[in-house]
């Protein structure tokens, strides 16, 4: 089930679903999107009394578990009469866009098994409180996706500023950029994907960044897995990976990488030094989220764009 | 004893053929999804291996290698397959059923989907510090990433008090049921 991407889908009115490691060890990539939000007068409203969507564990322990801790968000964002849900943190959208191809109505289960899903998931539901015979119509969007749809206003917002004569520390970052865009394993590539780039070599983060002059170089580690959720068990497999996608970039000529998963970013950042111990490098590249790069393109300044909690930090004084 | 382990060997293979489309029988064994797996390198077996022992009813076999639990869901080997077989689905199939008859055999990655469910059942959120502390404890390594902890405090970049879902209580008994 593959939809295609529709530029005039309906978001005007968006529920935000954090998720727990933006409000923890990503919290730079939660504060600098809700500024960059704010700044193009874009309406958002947290989902209240959400929980944690179970995340890896929770789905490699029972795929029905993890859809049932997706949808109590989901339902509860209709309580708050939103079916438009933003959720920046890759594996929570993962988790939350497959719980709503389990419930939205629209779908019908192809077989036993997905029926018994189905029918389990919607028995949990109620019983936690949930009226559960409603019509569902949820759309879940990603951050890269839900940019793609706003791309013409931060154009326009860009085109509004960028003439203003401007020495800032921020804009002397931006102006020194060479940046490589890293997608991360996950985010083109959930079971049902909503086709809005390319899986083998997408471009979204580069077109929407050159909406605000900042050109990206070409990079052929794009989407190859950084090891993920296994940085807390199996480090050393993360460290191999990671290390890689380092390599690339430095042979790419960059000299930052800008991400879009938090877990990319902690694995890229965090444990860059680990990296270097590893394997006798020195690379310093500062990882931006690509809400924090925007951000400051659009005028955020570098506290708002919380661009001091990289472990890695930019050359600029900030 | 044996003829047990075949007849669930064999419930999950039939369930795999019959849920999962299109069945493990379109494979031609091109070799696709193995090349693009990141974690191929520590595999005892390839996913290509993977999806002909399910055919062969090894389903044992695999349950006692490392494949399925060390499968970051990454799903390129999904995205590669010409046949488009759901490899990446396959896979977390045989992983949720291994934790199901109880013959989840990485100890480590266990422990953690343990803790970290068992977590979210308390406080309804993630909550890093009783994470890593236990996990620390049960793995024995006590420093284990000790300059990552450091670092993150020095950004501040974890919360140090949890936070709890008001509605928790039926998140525990939910979780509850899984572990």
């Amino acid at each position: 089930m593959i939809e295609e991407f529709q530029q005039d889908s309906q978001w005007e009115k968006i529920a935000y679903f954090p998720g727990c490691s933006l409000n923890s060890t990503a919290i730079d990539f939660n504060v600098s999107l809700k500024n960059l939000l704010k700044l193009l007068k874009i309406e958002f409203k947290e989902i209240d009394d959400w929980n944690c969507c179970g995340t890896t564990p929770a789905h490699n322990v029972s795929e029905e578990l993890s859809i049932i801790l997706s949808a109590r968000n989901l339902l509860l964002a209709k309580k708050m009469g939103y079916e438009n849900i933003l959720c920046p943190c890759v594996s929570c959208y993962c988790k939350l866009l497959k719980a709503s191809k389990v419930i939205n109505s629209d779908l019908k289960p192809e077989n036993r098994l997905e029926e018994n899903r189905r029918d389990l998931v919607f028995k949990e539901l109620k019983n936690m409180g949930f009226d559960i015979n409603q019509k569902f119509n949820f759309r879940v969007y990603s951050i890269v996706h839900f940019l793609l749809l706003i791309k013409e206003k931060i154009g326009n917002k860009y085109l509004e500023i960028k003439n203003d004569v401007n020495n800032s520390k921020e804009f002397e970052l931006l102006r020194g950029l060479k940046p490589v865009c890293y997608y991360g394993c996950v985010i083109l590539r959930p079971d049902y994907v909503i086709k809005f780039d390319n899986i083998e070599n997408p471009t979204s983060m580069e077109s929407i960044l050159k909406e605000v002059g900042i050109e990206s170089l070409n990079f052929p580690f794009k989407t190859e897995c950084c090891g993920a959720i296994l940085s807390l068990t199996n480090k050393n497999i993360v460290i191999e990976l990671s290390e890689k996608i380092l390599s690339a970039a430095q042979d790419a000529g960059a000299n930052c990488i800008i991400v879009c998963c938090p877990l990319c970013q902690q694995n890229l950042d965090l444990r860059q030094p680990q990296i270097n111990n590893y394997s006798k490098s020195n690379y310093r590249f500062p990882i931006f989220y690509i809400s924090q790069i925007l951000g400051l393109a659009l005028g955020l300044s570098f506290k708002n764009a919380m661009i001091d909690k990289l472990f890695v930090e930019p050359d600029i004084r900030i | 004893m044996k003829k047990k382990d075949n007849n669930l060997s064999s419930k999950i293979r039939d369930e795999i053929i019959n849920f999962i489309e299109p069945d493990i029988y379109y494979c031609y064994q091109c070799g696709r999804c193995t090349a693009g797996c990141p974690l191929s390198n520590v595999y005892k077996y390839q996913p290509n291996q993977i999806i002909r022992l399910i055919g062969a009813n090894k389903i044992e076999s695999i349950f006692n290698s490392n494949s399925i639990y060390l499968c970051l869901s990454c799903e390129i080997c999904s995205s590669r397959c010409p046949q488009e077989i759901n490899v990446a689905a396959i896979m977390n199939y045989l992983r949720n059923k291994s934790w199901q008859y109880r013959s989840f055999k990485e100890r480590a990655i266990l422990n953690f989907y343990k803790v970290f469910l068992k977590i979210i059942g308390i406080f309804g959120r993630s909550y890093e510090p009783a994470l890593i502390l236990n996990l620390n404890l049960l793995s024995g390594k006590f420093f284990n990433d000790m300059d990552l902890a450091l670092n993150i405090l020095r950004k501040r970049k974890i919360k140090l008090f949890p936070e709890f879902v008001k509605d928790r209580a039926k998140l525990s008994r939910l979780v509850k049921k899984y572990l």
